[in-house]
């Protein structure tokens, strides 16, 4: 059954063990990267043609055979389980940016506050590559020598299925949060935020609003008002506007595997949101 | 978990104890509680301020005797208290003489959040495990305001509520954040099962399947039926069940993540140029011709405290950061995801510290139409300058105006003078613009104009099309028929250039819109001849139905049964003729009725001619013609006319009348069809029931009484019928109220303007059919009782006839009475079927009747019958029922849950009793003793009733139940004679005599 031709590395012949809890990516079939700043990185893993790999790899990272997954300014490290009872250690380095090249770049995100809009809203527009270029800055790598990359598995080739695998795994993780892209260059989400604010001409946030309505009181010191409600109870009648579309949450949620006699279960719910919509409030 | 304190047991307790909780001196036993809210008993310990002798009083506990004033450190102790476990909606039906606690109303305020949450559909269907076996539970989904309501949830908690001590030594009490989600969580489940279950038809997720269901089903599909059912366990392979587990992990995450304590808000508004004016240039910056332009302003809401709004300069300053978590943060993501919406938006952040936008008429002219409604619905806020108000666009303005509802109109169309206002204009709301101010602004082209200090949105061309609708319509040679200004006023006329937005309707025209026209008419007098006294609320139908036949409308008279339909509709017709001659009218209506519109028509309008046209040998073709230019009213069935129907339909009718209306419900059937080719001046539909079950039966009346007012039958279907059946769409159901309402008049029994005209006790000759085999037992019996009486003589002839008579009644009720065979009641007896019709009125209505009958056979048959028919217990008493079970039957009647019909003897059931609670009194057979039937009768009513008696004696003409029946009326009437005892006085008729009294008429049998 095995695909691999008999004078294959012994790690190939047998099967991975499956690793419980592992990280797995959602994509279960064709491209992995959604977005245009992942495919960057995808795009230079899948221009080293190491085709047969990059599939094998594609089928750990679906499989949930990273056990996990660290990323730092410079580096993502990551355990990826094989054959072997030990898992392997596979890096991906990248060059961070100096402080003074991180200076500029922060001058200029700050100065056009769209890029961290869209940053924030979850997207990365495509101009920001040419803003850093314009800095002289790469954001992502462009070929094999823009990386390192290392693996402790027995295989010969670089990049190896462990390593590919992890490159799919970090694409998902660029596609769900665009600041990861800036982390892997040296300034993590919250570093950057909090330097952009400055720049913008604030310092840095003045005090943090106290959580609200924490610390339940011990029950001994609410003898004077243990059989009332708390005047909050008022309010308890505010709620949001029914805005969204019946079942908009059905929108948001992966497809379940299994369909049931051709129909997807989201497609089932619907009929039930519908139902609900329908009802009257109050 | 209910537990309670009983004001009449001791407040304190002698029993010690330092360690262990003692006893609560003063809870309610268990049992006691479950009697008030049943639930499962259990015992557990809580914590309650006490002082040395015992906890203290909750507020809401009233002593029977004041407890001594108890001095003492106040402190927390643990008390042992017995509770019952109680299903949540327990609570919504609060019992009396019961003082709740606070905790009571918020565990109500809870069940509500969970209810909204639900019909939101802010919930999320999850898999979850109860004691090994797993669960499908619908989870709610706490966002945004929504968590705000939830925290005021959790900070509202009574201590009290929390206060049960799960281990001993814990003395902080329970948390309330763990306690509100865990009930929010189940009371979500259960509002979401309860809405679904209402639905018309159970709502089953899964998709049929063919064939036979495996015995175990798969985990998917076992858990999206588990989510709908009653039970919310299910069972599945244990692989299967994982990998649900699994896949639906996802989902689980959906709706969890912090919304963010704020959303963006954009604010458009106008900001003066500040143009110098001595500067001859220009100003660039005008955006409105008014020296001033359009600006959005972005600003940051607090989702907590929404009328918390910062606007982004003091973002940027910082100053908002006290107020909001990442104020700066948050307001760049919210521009970025709204740019997502309003591209518009992306140039403006292009920027260190954007607070707003600048916006071109025709940028501000889309944001107003379109872009603000597309970021509301991507949930910002947005604020529209004052005076722009969308409700209120440019659009035409109808105004008529009309002299005061006059008493009658007797032209078809609406004359100049009656209609001299009426009028188009082009107007913003209320404000009528003028000619030239219209030509400006389409010349001006512009979008987004200011009109009168409002801003509207103005599409010029429409708007020109508009001005020319106007000279069109000034220079129309024939004014509006009311049908067609009705049409127009109600949004049905014929399509304008410009919506209608702004129908001003003055006099008439507006009393009809309002339907309002009955109590602004000038009541009518019926005229001289017409032997009945109208009430008053009679007079204003009559008036109305002239009205509205004067101008041609259809009309509706929907008045409650008993109300006198008929002898209204009689004084039209005769209001009509008298002076003029419009021709015959022709009244369709069921086979028992023809009678009942030829007696009361010679009984009330004897100078109407009136021509029952049905059964064999009827005239037809010139015979009819000829026939008819010496009539006034023709009475036919439903079923004659659609046999007739090429007679019929090319005969020039005055008017049509469709009594019992409700024939023509399905629109399809044939009596619908004959009806509806039928031509005639005017058209008028009676009925008590205007709509039975379905709306479409309404949309049948009213297309056939004014042909397309409802619009076609599948438009009326989505429009009203669907979201008024099936989602109860108040909007939709007033909607329909204002189309109809010109059209219908409705008076019910309750009405106070009705019930003070009223008599006091209403005679109904309640009129049936027999059916075939009723007719030929009939006849059976005649022939063989006649042969027996004729070679008879004394003695034995008086007992021949007496058994001839009641073999006859026997008939009339059942067939079955008379065979003694026990046979099933079916559709075999006219009388029965008919009375079945009644009390389902009755029984609607919620009213309830008494039925006397002389034979207890019958009342035997009929209790099984008619309890199963309408699904309640019927009471009946006889002679044989004993005097405990007769007192306890009439109290059960008499109390207002009690049963709504009662079944009685006459014999035994005449005389003493009281039975208030009804307010019909139906006579099913006949003793033909006035002074009997009305003892009967006064039972229902006597003193204490306060509401009118409609009291019905059944009646098959062509029976001897007619036959005796007139000789009766005609006795009392000659000497108001009183017939001294029930039926002995037939014995003394002639053989002859005996023929003519038993002998079945033609008019006996229904020929539907």
């Amino acid at each position: 059954m095995s695909d691999q031709p008999f004078w294959a590395d012994e790690g190939y012949s047998a099967r991975p063990r499956r690793v419980t809890g592992g990280i797995q990516i959602n994509s279960t079939r064709g491209s992995v990267a959604r977005t245009w700043w992942s495919a960057r990185f995808i795009a230079v893993l899948e221009g080293l043609g190491v085709g047969g790999r990059l599939s094998r790899g594609r089928s750990y990272a679906r499989a949930g055979q990273i056990v996990s997954l660290e990323l730092d300014a410079g580096a993502v490290v990551a355990l990826v389980q094989g054959s072997r009872p030990t898992p392997y250690k596979t890096r991906i380095g990248v060059p961070t940016w100096g402080k003074e090249e991180w200076g500029r770049a922060e001058q200029a995100l700050a100065d056009d506050a769209w890029y961290t809009a869209t940053l924030l809203a979850g997207g990365m527009p495509p101009e920001i590559e040419e803003l850093f270029a314009g800095l002289g800055l790469a954001l992502f790598p462009a070929e094999q020598r823009d990386l390192s990359m290392d693996c402790t598995c027995p295989d010969f080739a670089v990049p190896c299925k462990h390593l590919a695998a992890v490159f799919y795994v970090l694409a998902e993780r660029f596609d769900a949060d665009p600041f990861e892209v800036l982390a892997l260059r040296g300034r993590d989400r919250e570093t950057l935020l909090a330097n952009l604010r400055t720049r913008r001409g604030v310092t840095a946030a003045a005090a943090e609003p106290a959580a609200p309505g924490e610390g339940t009181p011990p029950l001994a010191d609410t003898l004077d008002r243990f059989f009332s409600a708390g005047p909050s109870l008022d309010d308890a009648g505010r709620f949001a506007p029914a805005v969204t579309s019946p079942g908009a949450l059905l929108d948001q949620v992966p497809e379940l595997p299994v369909e049931i006699r051709g129909h997807r279960v989201t497609d089932l719910l619907r009929v039930a949101y519908h139902e609900l919509h329908g009802y009257p409030q109050d | 978990m209910l537990w309670a304190e009983d004001g009449s047991r001791p407040s304190t307790t002698s029993r010690r104890s330092l360690r262990s909780a003692r006893p609560h001196p003063f809870a309610l036993p268990a049992s006691a509680l479950a009697g008030v809210h049943p639930g499962k008993q259990t015992m557990l310990t809580m914590l309650l301020p006490s002082r040395s002798s015992g906890p203290v009083d909750s507020p809401e506990l009233v002593r029977v005797t004041p407890a001594a004033r108890r001095s003492g450190e106040l402190s927390l102790s643990p008390w042992s208290v017995p509770g019952v476990v109680v299903d949540p909606a327990e609570l919504e039906d609060p019992a009396e003489d019961v003082r709740y606690g606070a905790a009571v109303p918020h565990r109500r305020a809870v069940a509500r959040c969970a209810g909204v949450l639900a019909s939101r559909g802010r919930v999320r269907p999850t898999l979850g495990h109860v004691g090994g076996r797993p669960e499908a539970r619908w989870r709610p989904i706490v966002q945004g305001l929504d968590a705000v309501t939830r925290r005021a949830l959790v900070e509202g908690l009574p201590p009290v509520a929390r206060a049960e001590q799960r281990r001993g030594g814990d003395v902080a009490g329970r948390d309330p954040a763990t306690l509100v989600d865990a009930a929010l969580s189940t009371l979500t489940d259960a509002a979401v099962r309860e809405q679904l279950g209402r639905a018309d038809v159970p709502l089953d997720l899964v998709p049929r399947r063919r064939g036979r269901a495996p015995r175990s089903l798969p985990a998917t599909e076992a858990w999206l039926g588990a989510l709908t059912s009653a039970d919310a366990r299910f069972d599945a392979p244990e692989r299967e069940i994982s990998e649900l587990a699994a896949a639906l992990g996802a989902w689980d995450e959906v709706g969890t993540e912090e919304t963010g304590p704020g959303r963006a808000l954009f604010r458009l508004v106008e900001m003066r140029t500040l143009h110098d004016p001595a500067d001859p240039a220009a100003d660039e910056a005008d955006q409105t011709g008014d020296g001033t332009r359009w600006v959005l302003e972005f600003q940051l809401q607090s989702t907590d405290d929404p009328s918390l709004i910062l606007p982004a300069d003091a973002v940027w300053a910082g100053n908002a950061d006290r107020l909001i978590v990442s104020a700066q943060e948050l307001l760049l993501a919210e521009l970025g995801r709204a740019a997502l919406v309003y591209p518009m938006l992306s140039s403006a952040l292009r920027q260190a510290r954007p607070a707003y936008v600048d916006l071109d008429v025709a940028s501000a002219h889309s944001f107003l139409t379109e872009d603000a409604s597309a970021l509301v619905a991507a949930g910002f806020g947005v604020q529209l300058p004052a005076g722009w108000n969308g409700t209120r666009p440019i659009g035409l303005r109808l105004s008529t105006s009309s002299t005061p509802a006059p008493g009658v109109i007797l032209r078809g169309g609406l004359g100049r003078e009656e209609l001299a206002q009426f009028r188009w204009a082009i107007a913003v709301g209320d404000q009528e613009l003028g000619e030239e101010e219209i030509a400006e602004l389409v010349a001006a082209k512009a979008p987004l104009v200011r009109v009168r200090g409002q801003w509207v949105s103005v599409d010029a061309d429409a708007l020109a099309k508009g001005l020319e609708f106007l000279k069109r319509e000034r220079r129309r040679a024939a004014p509006p028929t009311a049908a067609e200004l009705l049409a127009i006023a109600q949004g049905r006329g014929p399509e304008t250039p410009l919506p209608i937005t702004a129908v001003a309707a003055r006099g008439w025209v507006g009393d009809l819109l309002e339907g309002t026209a009955e109590r602004t008419l000038t009541p009518l007098d019926p005229p001289p001849g017409f032997l009945a006294t109208l009430r008053p609320y009679q007079q204003r139908g009559l008036s109305w139905l002239a009205f509205l036949s004067s101008l041609g409308l259809g009309a509706c008279l929907a008045d409650d049964m008993g109300l006198g339909k008929t002898v209204q509709m009689l004084a039209l017709e005769a209001h009509e003729r008298a002076g003029t001659a419009p021709g015959p009218t022709l009244i369709l209506c069921p086979m028992s009725l023809v009678g009942t519109w030829q007696r009361e028509a010679a009984r009330f309008a004897p100078m109407l001619r009136v021509h029952a046209h049905h059964g064999i040998g009827r005239p037809l073709g010139e015979a009819l013609r000829q026939l008819l230019t010496g009539t006034d009213i023709v009475v036919t069935t439903y079923g004659t006319a659609a046999r007739d129907i090429e007679e019929l339909e090319s005969l020039p009718w005055h008017r049509l009348v469709l009594d019992e209306a409700q024939a023509i419900k399905n629109s399809q059937a044939a009596p619908s069809k004959a009806a509806r080719r039928i031509t005639a001046g005017h058209r008028i539909a009676l009925t008590g029931t205007p709509m039975e079950n379905r709306l479409a039966e309404l949309w049948s009346v009213m297309d056939f009484l004014n042909p397309g007012v409802l619009g076609a039958p599948e438009r009326f279907r989505q429009r009203f019928a669907v979201p008024i059946e099936r989602h109860r769409s108040d909007d939709a159901a007033d909607e329909l109220r204002r189309i109809t309402r010109p059209y219908l008049l409705r008076r019910v029994k309750t009405d106070p303007t009705v019930i003070d005209d009223l008599p006091e006790k209403i005679e109904i000759r309640q009129e049936y059919r027999l059916t075939r085999e009723q007719a030929s037992l009939y006849r059976t019996v005649v022939d063989d009782m006649m042969e027996k009486i004729e070679d008879s003589q004394g003695i034995a002839r008086r007992g021949n006839v007496l058994a001839a008579m009641a073999k006859l009644k026997q008939v009339c009720n059942h067939p079955a009475q008379l065979l003694h065979d026990g046979s099933p009641i079916g559709r075999r007896s006219g009388k029965v079927t008919r009375l079945e019709e009644i009390l389902g009125e009755i029984v609607a209505e919620g009213d309830k009747v008494l039925c006397f009958t002389q034979f207890t056979e019958f009342a035997a048959m009929l209790v099984p019958h008619l309890s199963a028919r309408f699904d309640q217990e019927v009471l009946y008493l006889h002679g044989g029922t004993p005097k405990k079970k007769r007192d306890e039957m009439v109290a059960r009647f008499q109390s207002p849950d009690g049963p709504s019909i009662f079944l009685l003897s006459l014999k035994a059931g005449g005389t003493g009793l009281t039975l208030t609670a009804a307010n019909h009194v139906v006579h099913l057979d006949r003793w033909w003793n006035p002074a009997v039937e009305n003892q009967a009768t006064d039972r229902a009513f006597r003193i204490g009733q306060h509401r009118n008696v409609q009291v019905r004696k059944f009646c098959c003409p062509g029976t001897v139940e007619e036959r005796i029946d007139t000789l009766i009326e005609s006795k009392k009437a000659l000497s108001d004679m009183v017939i001294s005892d029930g039926e002995d006085w037939l014995g003394n008729l002639g053989t002859g005599e005996l023929r003519e009294v038993f002998a079945l008429g033609a008019e006996a049998v229904d020929d539907e």
